[in-house]
């Protein structure tokens, strides 16, 4: 069930030249969400910008998690590029900031605790929604392939490991970090690693042509290949039809990211 | 000896032969079919839920992107997806009918033969309270913007649709004309209960450096605090032409904005784009209309319709 509630800020700071995290506490929807969930945050109350804009849940700590201190707390890694994320950016301790969350259907898990072989790729602030797998899926093997337009835009590359075996692959667009070239080109030359007759599960989150350059060039054998999508929201919880994407299901081929997603199976993603 | 201080005002009015709890509903195409917003408010308080549109046979929809936020605004073109009428009576009507707040089922259709095969299958329903006829939807040919165009076409649709119905037949207009108040007159003519006002208005956005539209279709429909003042003369202008009651829609956000259009000349008031950014809103109009009433000493919210002064 999603709820509607003020989150409080604990901590809100620059990470890199133009991304952010921010931290709040927020128990109310810190102990709902899963992997690949997401909130709609007010960013201001002028109507500049009027819309609510969706944000995936970098991290969350229910009321049970062993680190006390952190209980109730919600983080978001964000990028700062329009009037709303300017926002954001100003947000102090202590300020209340709404939200409504948590929404979406999240990214499905192997049967834990995961002995899955694992793929993750993500583009850009895309790696906020990928982030949070590390934790259930560590204890499998798991390869993580991140990417950017340059290497401030190389988001993430300590959250994982703490498990058996992490592999992480670097690509930047302008050669700053890792191998030049984008995040896909990079994956698509290292797949021989993979075995296509093992059952991978593939996580994948990007801008849209970052997800559509792997959908082309991905053959899938027998993996699983989740995308989790980005979208302009209207509401963010089902009521405006806004943020459809086309799959293809013969009877509803638009289907709304924030209800039938944000995760899809690849496979299901229409391309025009 | 006890002073009556506190004062409950009367918040109930009437859409002609519709008798609301109190003036505030949600618009069509804002509020899904209802049950979105069931974790977030309590849907029984609302004057009337006014589900999205609803035709005939199902409709895909316009490809996205959908929406485009604009200063103050949203320009959307959804393209009236619905899943048509049989699916919307066997799975989304069910939820409707058990709230306990009126229900007005909102439909359009590609020809005059669509409307009236429409409001006659609507009218054997148990559960809808009223119709809400859409002739005004910018995003698609069909959504009835041909026939909500031109006032003896709405008036020979409306009429034609009153003889399928014995439900309150409210007609919601369009904008995007010259005159509307001609296309009120046609509504009125017709045999309209009411009509509401307005629709969203034709509307663009170009992204500068990819020179291609922000819309998938182009052209979408505005909505949200920049179109009110426009609405509010609009629904002015409406209510002293026409005698049948008018309900006010354009970028109401709290109850200040409401009163306005009731002061305007307004029975009933839709809420719209407020339920995206606040899917409590609806109800905090409600509020804020209540306390402007107890503050200004209003007993009846019926007694400031169309109450401005010149």
């Amino acid at each position: 069930m999603a709820i509607q509630t003020d989150g409080i800020v604990l901590n809100n700071r620059r990470i890199k030249p133009l991304y952010f995290l921010l931290e709040m506490d927020c128990p109310a929807i810190a102990d709902e969400t899963k992997p690949g969930q997401f909130v709609m945050l007010r960013t201001s109350n002028d109507g500049r910008p009027l819309l609510r804009r969706p944000f995936s849940v970098y991290r969350s700590y229910p009321a049970h998690h062993p680190e006390k201190r952190k209980r109730g707390h919600l983080l978001i890694l964000y990028k700062m590029v329009g009037q709303g994320t300017r926002k954001m950016a100003a947000f102090k301790k202590g300020e209340k900031v709404n939200l409504i969350g948590p929404l979406g259907n999240g990214f499905t898990l192997p049967p834990l605790p995961s002995s899955a072989r694992t793929i993750l790729i993500g583009g850009g602030v895309g790696m906020a929604s990928l982030s949070p797998l590390n934790e259930p899926l560590r204890s499998g093997q798991l390869s993580v392939f991140i990417g950017g337009k340059t290497k401030d835009d190389i988001l993430c590359e300590n959250d994982f490991g703490g498990g058996k075996g992490s592999n992480i692959f670097i690509a930047t667009e302008d050669g700053s970090r890792g191998k030049k070239g984008t995040v896909v080109t990079l994956f698509l030359s290292e797949m021989k690693r993979f075995d296509k007759n093992e059952p991978y599960h593939v996580y994948v989150c990007g801008p849209d042509e970052m997800v559509k350059a792997l959908s082309k060039g991905i053959k899938s054998g027998k993996w699983t290949i989740q995308a989790s999508m980005e979208a302009r929201m209207g509401c963010g919880f089902g009521a405006c039809w806004g943020c459809v994407l086309k799959t293809t299901d013969p009877q509803t081929p638009y289907q709304r990211v924030c209800q039938a997603g944000p995760v899809f199976n690849l496979r299901e993603i229409v391309w025009e | 000896m006890r002073i009556k201080t506190v004062q409950k005002p009367d918040l109930s009015v009437d859409i002609g032969r519709l008798k609301l709890k109190n003036p505030v509903m949600v618009a069509s195409g804002t509020f899904g079919y209802g049950r979105e917003f069931e974790d977030f408010m309590a849907l029984n308080r609302l004057g009337a839920v006014i589900p999205k549109g609803i035709s005939l046979n199902p409709m895909p929809g316009n490809p996205p992107p959908r929406i485009f936020e604009t200063n103050g605004g949203m320009i959307n073109s959804i393209g009236l997806q619905n899943p048509g009428l049989r699916v919307f009576i066997k799975e989304k009507l069910p939820y409707l009918k058990e709230l306990k707040t009126d229900l007005i089922i909102n439909f359009f259709g590609n020809t005059q033969k669509e409307y009236v095969r429409l409001a006659g299958a609507l009218d054997g329903v148990a559960g809808i309270s009223a119709l809400e006829m859409n002739v005004s939807c910018p995003n698609v040919k069909c959504g009835g913007i041909v026939f909500g165009s031109d006032p003896r076409m709405t008036c020979r649709l409306v009429s034609a649709v009153r003889k399928s119905t014995g439900l309150p037949l409210i007609v919601k207009l369009s904008p995007n004309v010259t005159d509307i108040t001609a296309t009120a007159r046609g509504a009125e003519d017709g045999g309209a209960d009411a009509v509401s006002l307005v629709n969203t208005f034709r509307a663009m956005a170009i992204n500068i450096y990819s020179r291609k539209p922000e819309l998938g279709n182009v052209i979408g429909g505005l909505s949200g605090p920049a179109i009110k003042p426009i609405a509010v003369r609009m629904v002015w202008e409406v209510y002293r032409a026409i005698k049948i009651p008018v309900i006010g829609i354009g970028g109401i956000m709290n109850g200040e904005d409401a009163i306005e259009f009731i002061l305007a000349g307004a029975s009933a008031v839709q809420i719209g784009t407020a339920n995206l950014i606040n899917p409590g809103a609806a109800l905090e109009v409600a509020e804020g209309i209540k306390k402007y009433l107890l503050q200004a000493k209003v007993n009846r919210i019926r007694d400031l319709i169309g109450g401005f002064e010149i």
